[in-house]
């Protein structure tokens, strides 16, 4: 709840500097080759990303998920911008590859079947 | 009743008998994909990087396990517990995609994401580069994800060798293999060291590669890969434009200026080449030339992500001075 909080104070901070006509929003400063890259691939009507925002979501998400407080910013720090937005806006759809260990009960069952028909593969540990 | 309850499991037997059946049957065929003659030309029949380590994982973690197999072939730092606190969550009981790739760029290794296919997939193996794949093995209303290291294939048989879970030589067959991987988008990727081409380099995914290392700060690593791409592909004008980048956030803007010029003799449309041109030029001095380039850029951005940037550029240059007739400007 807090953390909700904290993103709205920080969205509405924000809407009211881009509303002020302030200069540093945009500041002046030469583009980088991925920038570069990334609006020539894709007919982007993207705007480019607002790494304080997208920051400040993504660490409330990843402080959820269990995060230690202390690594969040460091792991933030080493994504690019697009990176970075889209962990902050589809990580619940993102694919966390995991474990197989985690696989019970009617879904077990479910996935034995599947399994035995072939239309999967997560069993074959002992060939 | 009883009647009723005889006749289901009467049914339910022989359904099962139907599916023991169906599996055996199944379990027979096991004929290889055909290739085309083009998509296997130069490869061998078999190859497996045995060489290659093994980490088994621990509960929930093979994103570390596997990103830690990749990373020891390119002779970069890691083992399984050091990444556990670089690419695991917690809440998730495994890792994303972006953080395993942020993870190996942290070490200076170009991170190139492979054509989506098999064939291209087995290149990069034959070329000594074990491949990390993410794979569904559930269906695709329970995901069951999954990272795991190809290191090996076998044409013939059909089959492929993985570094997976808790199996150091898992055996898989290519058909198998690919339903997991269909549903994972067909995600792969190798871990090379900078100066190091993939198998079948394609220019804009390697540049994009490169481009990540300069994006979070890995100036060296990110110098090295643009100057392998650019002895590459000559022709193309962002290697070079990367080069200058590189020079730039070194603080070296003699070379930069240098480099961004040779951007704009490949490519003279080149948004990033002109607004960052335009930025060195009108700090030192020379503004009516650095409002040319501004405003080339303007034109050229309209309509994208950059134009805000480029905009921000040229308000920058039009409140630049004129330096003393000393400094010499381009023409």
């Amino acid at each position: 709840m807090i953390g909700l909080l904290r993103t709205l104070l920080v969205q509405i901070l924000a809407v009211s500097l881009l509303s002020v006509g302030s200069p540093l929003v945009v500041q002046a400063e030469v583009i980088g080759t991925l920038a570069g890259l990334e609006s020539a691939q894709r007919d982007s009507d993207l705007a480019r990303v607002n790494r304080v925002l997208a920051t400040a979501e993504a660490r409330d998400q990843l402080q959820a998920l269990g995060v230690d407080q202390g690594q969040v910013d460091a792991r933030l720090a080493r994504l690019t911008d697009s990176e970075l937005s889209t962990l902050a806006d589809k990580l619940e759809q993102a694919p966390a590859g995991g474990d197989i260990l985690a696989v019970i009960g009617v879904v077990f069952v479910v996935l034995l079947i599947l399994e035995a028909v072939g239309v999967i593969d997560i069993f074959k540990k002992f060939p | 009743m009883g009647a009723v309850w005889i006749g289901v499991s009467r049914l339910l037997a022989s359904v099962c008998a139907a599916f023991v059946l169906l599996v055996a049957l199944a379990g027979c065929t096991v004929n290889p994909p055909r290739f085309e003659p083009e998509e296997t030309a130069g490869l061998p029949a078999q190859a497996e990087l045995t060489q290659v380590p093994f980490f088994p994982q621990k509960q929930y973690q093979c994103g570390p396990a596997a990103l830690a197999t990749v990373l020891r072939s390119s002779d970069a730092a890691g083992t399984p517990d050091d990444l556990v606190n670089e690419v695991y969550l917690p809440g998730r009981k495994g890792s994303l995609q972006v953080e395993l790739v942020a993870a190996a760029r942290m070490r200076d290794r170009v991170v190139y994401e492979v054509s989506r296919d098999l064939p291209s997939l087995l290149h990069q193996v034959a070329a000594g580069s074990p491949v990390l794949v993410m794979q569904n093995l559930g269906v695709k209303v329970i995901p069951i994800w999954h990272y795991a290291v190809v290191v090996g294939y076998d044409l013939d048989a059909g089959t492929l060798v993985l570094r997976s879970g808790t199996t150091e030589r898992r055996v898989m067959g290519m058909r198998r293999f690919m339903s997991t991987w269909n549903r994972a988008q067909r995600w792969a990727l190798v871990v090379l060291e900078p100066g190091q081409l993939p198998a079948g380099a394609q220019l804009d995914r390697y540049v994009a590669a490169a481009a990540g290392l300069e994006a979070v700060g890995r100036l060296a690593a990110a110098g090295q890969a643009y100057a392998r791409a650019h002895e590459q592909w000559p022709d193309s004008a962002w290697p070079q434009l990367g080069l200058a980048n590189v020079s730039y956030r070194r603080g070296d803007r003699q070379a930069a200026e240098g480099g961004y010029l040779a951007t704009l003799a490949l490519d003279p449309r080149n948004v990033v080449a002109h607004n960052n041109l335009a930025e060195i030029l009108s700090d030192r001095g020379c503004v009516s030339q650095a409002r040319a380039h501004a405003e080339r850029a303007a034109a050229l951005a309209k309509g994208t992500a950059l134009e805000a940037a480029v905009a921000a550029t040229a308000q920058h240059v039009a409140g630049a001075t004129a330096a003393d007739s000393g400094v010499s400007c381009p023409p």
